[in-house]
């Protein structure tokens, strides 16, 4: 990519995050939306790849046709109500007509087919961004209508997402797509506790980015693609190797680990709203993600000496260690015992 | 007037359907052209005379010839109009899909033309469109601001997009 | 629910199936995409019309740029596929299907 072009794309991104998250006007919400998406196309088109320049166009197509349905609902509150500000959006029409909007810009189940294409067709690093940063915006305008989304279209959505996240993901070998499908079950977690407790939303979301992006960033380190090329890595970064099937442990949500605090906090929240048969409906089905997560990490530490493996060793080569990846992973694995502080700072 | 307006709205959706029902690109882009003019004219009755000669000149002037451009390189030898029989059913599963929406929805009854055109109010009364669009250059910088540096993203992203003459599996040219 | 209103609500929803539903251009999904810009646009302009707020009519001029900015990439884009994909059709689009 053109040098000049990085700092210009990484600035849009910047300021299209924040004009969203930090606006009250949907027309200046929409434009935040605008510019990120515009800005994200030529990071997952860098490659001029074929199937990089497909995921572009599908990218596109979603996203454009999701913030006219965004300013759409809008305006359709403001025929209503006559209000533009987002927290009070009102209208049951445009309500259900912004959830889906959101839907289709996050990738939540009903809407949910382009994101594992878009993500297998974008290099590693674009992907990390396209299930962190560019699924921010969209869930703080959820956020700040939270009050008057409809809560049983939210719990089916979510379900449906935790569903086919663990379901779809069952088949892949691919890590990137593993990744967009574990992405799509955890919305699924984001959304059915969105209504009750925006602040518990908030706070999965935020652990899920800490614990994706190390993933993503330890995948990244060891250019792993799909699973025959995590089987071989141990050669590599053995510690990294290790490190990465806690961080994979984690965001299945196992106990000793990071991820267990949202997965838990939601399940209390659930059972204090009544909602018994959805929390275990959502807890048994992300069983079927901890499948899928259990495999990476298999294939990360089986082949770790003094095993023997029927693969090709790859060489030994020295890489320099990476600070961002050794901050995240460590926070990845070890924030279970602050959660009190955590819940109270979120 | 008012009853023109409203002719003026028929025309407009009618120009969206004829996008809609998915034919060719060549009569698609016909239609786009149809919704246009009939969306200008219909702000002008309306009385906005300054957005609907920026809608004329910027869209119909600026954005539709790049299109039409466009749609001419992607030509097929076969087109489609609206008298096949496929983009037909299309026209009408839509328009059966429109009307069951507004039938269900319950918009039938509640109809009353509220509308104020030009003539109502008198040819001389202060616009609002005037006044309006020039607050982008003093209480509305910021907004402006925002709207040329996606003006200039645009062109980086474009830029980068189609760069590179030797890359890419196949030629099509 | 004025006619008017009507109209541009029906010609929004119309546009917005029509990119939904098949489409075998690409250059077919974003003229779409345009469409249901420009009904968006008149719905803009019109709610500021109704409601008698000044203010409100620069609203549209914003949404119309960044609907350029979005047909601009649009037509990028389909430079960009047309030379990967050797031609504009959307169902050559399946590189990346699960």
């Amino acid at each position: 990519m053109n040098p000049h072009t990085t700092p210009v794309l990484a600035i849009s991104l910047a300021l299209g995050t924040t004009i969203t998250i930090s606006s009250n006007h949907w027309v200046l919400a929409w434009t935040g939306l605008e510019i990120n998406t515009l800005a994200i196309i030529p990071l997952i088109s860098k490659s001029h790849h074929p199937r990089a320049v497909e995921a572009a166009t599908k990218y596109f197509l979603t996203q454009a046709a999701a913030s006219a349905l965004v300013l759409f609902s809008s305006i359709t509150n403001a025929w209503a109500t006559g209000q533009w500000d987002i927290t009070q959006l009102n209208h049951p029409t445009s309500c259900l007509l912004l959830t889906a909007a959101i839907a289709i810009k996050l990738g939540l189940v009903p809407f949910h087919f382009w994101f594992p294409e878009v993500l297998q067709g974008s290099p590693l690093m674009t992907a990390l961004l396209l299930s962190t940063l560019m699924k921010f915006p969209p869930l703080t305008l959820l956020l700040m209508t939270s009050k008057s989304l409809n809560p049983t279209l939210l719990t089916a959505m979510a379900l449906a997402s935790a569903a086919l996240g663990g379901w779809m993901g069952l088949n892949q070998t691919q890590t990137r797509k593993i990744l967009a499908f574990s992405s799509i079950s955890h919305l699924g977690w984001i959304a059915i506790i969105l209504v009750y407790n925006p602040k518990l939303a908030l706070l999965t979301f935020y652990l899920y980015t800490i614990m994706t992006s190390a993933v993503f960033m330890a995948l990244n380190k060891i250019k792993a693609l799909n699973l025959s090329t995590i089987l071989t890595s141990w050669t590599k970064t053995p510690m990294l190797n290790a490190t990465l099937m806690l961080m994979l442990l984690s965001l299945a949500g196992l106990p000793p680990l990071t991820g267990f605090m949202p997965k838990w906090l939601i399940i209390q929240e659930l059972i204090k709203q009544e909602m018994t048969p959805a929390a275990m409906a959502i807890a048994m089905l992300s069983l079927l993600s901890l499948f899928f997560y259990l495999r990476l990490a298999y294939h990360s530490t089986i082949t770790l000496p003094p095993n023997s493996s029927n693969h090709m060793k790859q060489w030994y080569t020295s890489k320099p260690p990476s600070t961002p990846t050794a901050i995240l992973a460590s926070l990845s694995i070890l924030l279970l015992p602050l959660s009190p502080m955590i819940h109270a700072i979120v | 007037m008012t009853y023109f307006v409203f002719f003026l709205g028929v025309c407009f959706v009618l120009g969206i359907l004829g996008v809609a029902s998915n034919p060719s690109p060549y009569y698609g882009v016909v239609g786009l052209v149809l919704a246009s003019v009939a969306g200008c004219g219909w702000l002008l009755s309306l009385g906005v005379s300054f957005v609907a000669l920026v809608l004329f000149m910027v869209y119909l002037g600026g954005m539709l010839v790049v299109f039409v451009y466009s749609v001419a390189l992607a030509a097929e030898p076969f087109p489609e109009a609206w008298g096949d029989w496929r983009v037909l059913g299309y026209v009408v599963a839509l328009v059966v899909v429109v009307l069951g929406g507004l039938v269900l929805g319950g918009f039938v009854g509640s109809w009353g033309f509220g509308v104020n055109t030009v003539d109502s109010v008198g040819m001389f009364v202060v616009r609002l469109d005037f006044s309006g669009v020039a607050m982008l250059y003093s209480r509305g910088v910021g907004m402006f601001l925002i709207a040329g540096w996606g003006l200039l993203l645009t062109l980086f992203v474009v830029l980068e997009l189609v760069r590179g003459l030797s890359r890419g599996a196949i030629r099509a040219v | 629910m004025s006619p008017l209103h009507l109209s541009f609500c029906s010609a929004f929803v119309l546009s917005g199936l029509g990119l939904a539903f098949h489409r075998t251009h690409l250059v077919s999904a974003l003229l779409c995409l345009e469409s249901m810009m420009l009904s968006m646009f008149v719905g803009l302009t019109m709610w500021p019309i109704e409601n008698q707020t000044p203010s409100f009519t620069m609203v549209p001029i914003i949404m119309l740029t960044f609907s350029a900015c979005e047909a601009g990439t649009g037509l990028a884009i389909l430079v960009a596929s047309t030379r990967t994909h050797g031609s504009d059709h959307l169902h050559n689009l399946s590189l990346l299907q699960c």
